[in-house]
């Protein structure tokens, strides 16, 4: 254990730091905002094809697939760099940390070409058809059938909770492809094309607008999809999944931690002098011990639902404390909004009552606080089921 | 940062573990000579709070913990025997007081070392059956921040919580009720789990600040009042979910778990609460 930095880690974040300071977009450029979490807007393609072409996008990667085979602390400096600088590689997270990502680990070398490189590249963005109806935490619920017919299969179902999928090109889908084994088995992922006859998108307005649209419902009925859009064996989706989800939940604390440090210091007015200041400091700082400690050898990937229920509560409790502590103030809800102040912040501004209602997101997405306090009881502390 | 126990911090905990059990139910002096005999009073900082944690985890009466977090680091030296401090500049509720071999009084003129029985220092009756705490009569005293002594309090904090989580763990998987193990509902489960992450925050900042005193880290002030205000934070909740999850059994006598309890409540209320230092930490 120490607190030094680590000289190649350090090395990694020096280039591509300078790499930053060299070709991060003009100002002007990003005021064009994104339309949902799937769609990339102009000036955002060309700065995340700029990221593609010169190894930065996803660093863990190959090179030929827009990376340079970094190690964890490299690819966490790597955020670190692009968070600092309240930049995001992508406006289309999903498309990129998860479904690209799945494609390069059970894809085939067609479907890597097809699919995986033209979303790093920007060129088509993807969204991820995980939830239904009756399958949110109970994933292995899902009952959207795809049925092998001649030369692919044919989908029926829907979709619930499927962020950006009416700015998507290709939906990641995890279907039933097999109606008689235990719920974890018979499930396959497919590549859905969104333009695809029978598909039907219908997006809905969150909490922060009634145009604040990035939830979508999608209809299936009898989508024809080809054979060639199998992800991974057939039947085995539940192991798509889970690799698809393993890498990105390593380095989600992060995410958590950068929004508590946003909120730390805009928080820091009306913050001075009152103690949930001093607990938002302290819940960031184990935030970032535990997520570095999750980098080492050998770490429980249960260990990953302390990071999430501690960092998503944290945000949640420093935003209401925040909006408490502007009183009044807090009611006003300024016209030029958004979760996507990634890119020059100053621009899209949240109010507090907005950054409270949407930390929900952190605490129900990705498995709900309740499910993480049974994985932690469960598979940490050895609790029956 | 590097935030891994190495090989060597891991055997150490080990260690102290096996050989704490081991002595469990001695003779407290024999407890003591095997502590001083191991070399464990003259651990470095993160070292220490791996031995303090072990030693928290099993309610331990010795001096071990004044001796070497308020003693040691205001004198830059060991006690011939035990050793105390005072840092609160009343005097008030000084761990050991009442048996230090050597008690150090942080005055306007320095650090003092009064051998303890030239000293007024009556036992106070603490609930904490095994903790000695005593009122000191000295005059000229002042007050201080003692990161090692908070650091100290917040590691003996941690594993007396870690402590009760596993007697309540032990106890949910094995008691039933309406047919099932206790720890098969989910609102024990949701506790238990709140308790975890409240252990792991207070350890990884109890760590966090041993580091930073082993480097001589600027953060070391900041951080030793977050360990602290996290370990008391911890305990409370620790506390209030331990007690009510064992049920009547834990409100017993009979029941280690008391032991536990009183200990980690303790460690907070010893140098501030965990609201005194929070409030040390607003910028």
């Amino acid at each position: 254990m120490k607190l030094a930095d680590d000289p190649e880690v350090e090395a990694f974040r020096a280039e591509f730091a300078a790499f930053l300071d060299a070709h991060l977009p003009d100002e002007a450029g990003a005021r064009e905002r994104a339309g949902s979490s799937a769609h990339v807007p102009r000036w955002a393609r060309r700065w995340q094809r700029t990221l593609f072409d010169a190894g930065w996008l996803l660093p863990g990667q190959p090179p030929e697939y827009g990376g340079r085979d970094a190690t964890l602390p490299q690819q966490l400096a790597h955020l670190e760099e692009l968070a600092r600088r309240r930049v995001y590689h992508s406006f289309n997270p999903q498309g990129l940390g998860i479904i690209a990502a799945s494609l390069l680990t059970f894809g085939t070398e067609e479907q890597k070409r097809r699919w995986a490189v033209p979303i790093l590249r920007a060129e088509i963005t993807a969204a991820l058809g995980m939830s239904e109806p009756e399958a949110g935490s109970d994933l292995a619920s899902l009952r959207t059938r795809a049925v092998p017919d001649r030369d692919g299969f044919v989908v029926n179902g829907q979709k619930v909770w499927t962020s950006g999928a009416h700015d998507a090109d290709v939906l990641l889908a995890f279907v039933r492809t097999d109606p008689d084994a235990p719920k974890h088995q018979g499930i396959s992922a497919l590549l859905v094309p969104t333009g695809a006859e029978g598909v039907v998108r219908r997006p809905f307005g969150s909490i922060a607008a009634e145009d604040d649209l990035d939830f979508n419902e999608v209809f299936l009925t009898d989508v024809r999809v080809p054979r060639e859009n199998l992800l991974g064996p057939l039947n085995e989706g539940w192991r798509v999944a889970n690799g698809s989800l393993g890498h990105e939940r390593t380095l989600l604390w992060l995410s958590y931690a950068e929004r508590l440090e946003d909120l730390l210091r805009d928080a820091a007015d009306a913050g001075a002098g009152q103690e949930w200041y001093a607990t938002l400091r302290m819940d960031l700082t184990a935030l970032r011990l535990l997520g570095h400690r999750q980098l080492g050898q050998d770490r429980d990937p249960a260990e990953i639902s302390v990071l999430k229920l501690l960092g998503s509560e944290a945000v949640q409790s420093a935003s209401l404390y925040a909006l408490e502590a502007h009183g009044v103030e807090g009611l006003e809800h300024p016209a030029r909004t958004g979760p996507y102040h990634h890119m020059h912040h100053e621009h899209f501004i949240s109010s507090w009552f907005e950054r409270y209602a949407r930390s929900f997101a952190g605490t129900i997405a990705g498995g709900t606080s309740e499910i993480q306090r049974n994985i932690i009881a469960e598979r940490i502390l050895g609790l029956p089921r | 940062m590097e935030f891994e126990l190495d090989e060597e911090q891991r055997l150490l905990r080990r260690t102290v573990r096996e050989t704490v059990a081991k002595m469990r139910g001695r003779p407290e002096d024999q407890q003591w000579d095997t502590y001083l005999r191991l070399g464990w009073l003259e651990a470095p900082p993160l070292e220490l709070a791996l031995i303090l944690e072990e030693l928290g985890y099993a309610a331990d009466p010795t001096p071990f913990l004044a001796t070497a977090t308020w003693f040691a680091p205001l004198t830059g030296r060991l006690p011939e025997g035990s050793g105390t401090a005072v840092f609160d500049g009343a005097g008030r509720y000084v761990l050991d007081a009442d048996r230090a071999d050597e008690v150090a009084l942080l005055t306007g003129r320095g650090v003092i070392v009064v051998p303890g029985a030239e000293l007024a220092a009556p036992r106070v009756p603490v609930l904490d059956p095994h903790l000695h705490a005593a009122h000191v009569d000295a005059d000229g005293l002042v007050a201080a921040v003692p990161e090692p002594a908070l650091l100290g309090l917040a590691a003996t904090c941690v594993g007396a919580c870690r402590r009760v989580l596993d007697l309540v763990l032990d106890h949910v998987r094995q008691r039933a009720q309406f047919g099932r193990p206790l720890g098969s509902f989910q609102a024990v489960k949701h506790k238990a789990a709140d308790m975890h992450v409240a252990i792991e925050r207070a350890r990884a900042l109890t760590h966090f600040g041993a580091l930073t005193l082993a480097e001589n880290d600027p953060r070391r002030t900041d951080a030793a009042h977050m360990a602290k205000a996290a370990a008391g934070e911890c305990q409370r909740l620790v506390f209030r979910h331990g007690l009510q999850l064992f049920g009547a059994m834990g409100f017993t006598w009979e029941n280690e778990l008391q032991y536990h309890l009183k200990r980690a409540q303790a460690c907070d209320l010893l140098l501030g609460v965990a609201s005194v230092h929070r409030k040390a930490l607003l910028a």
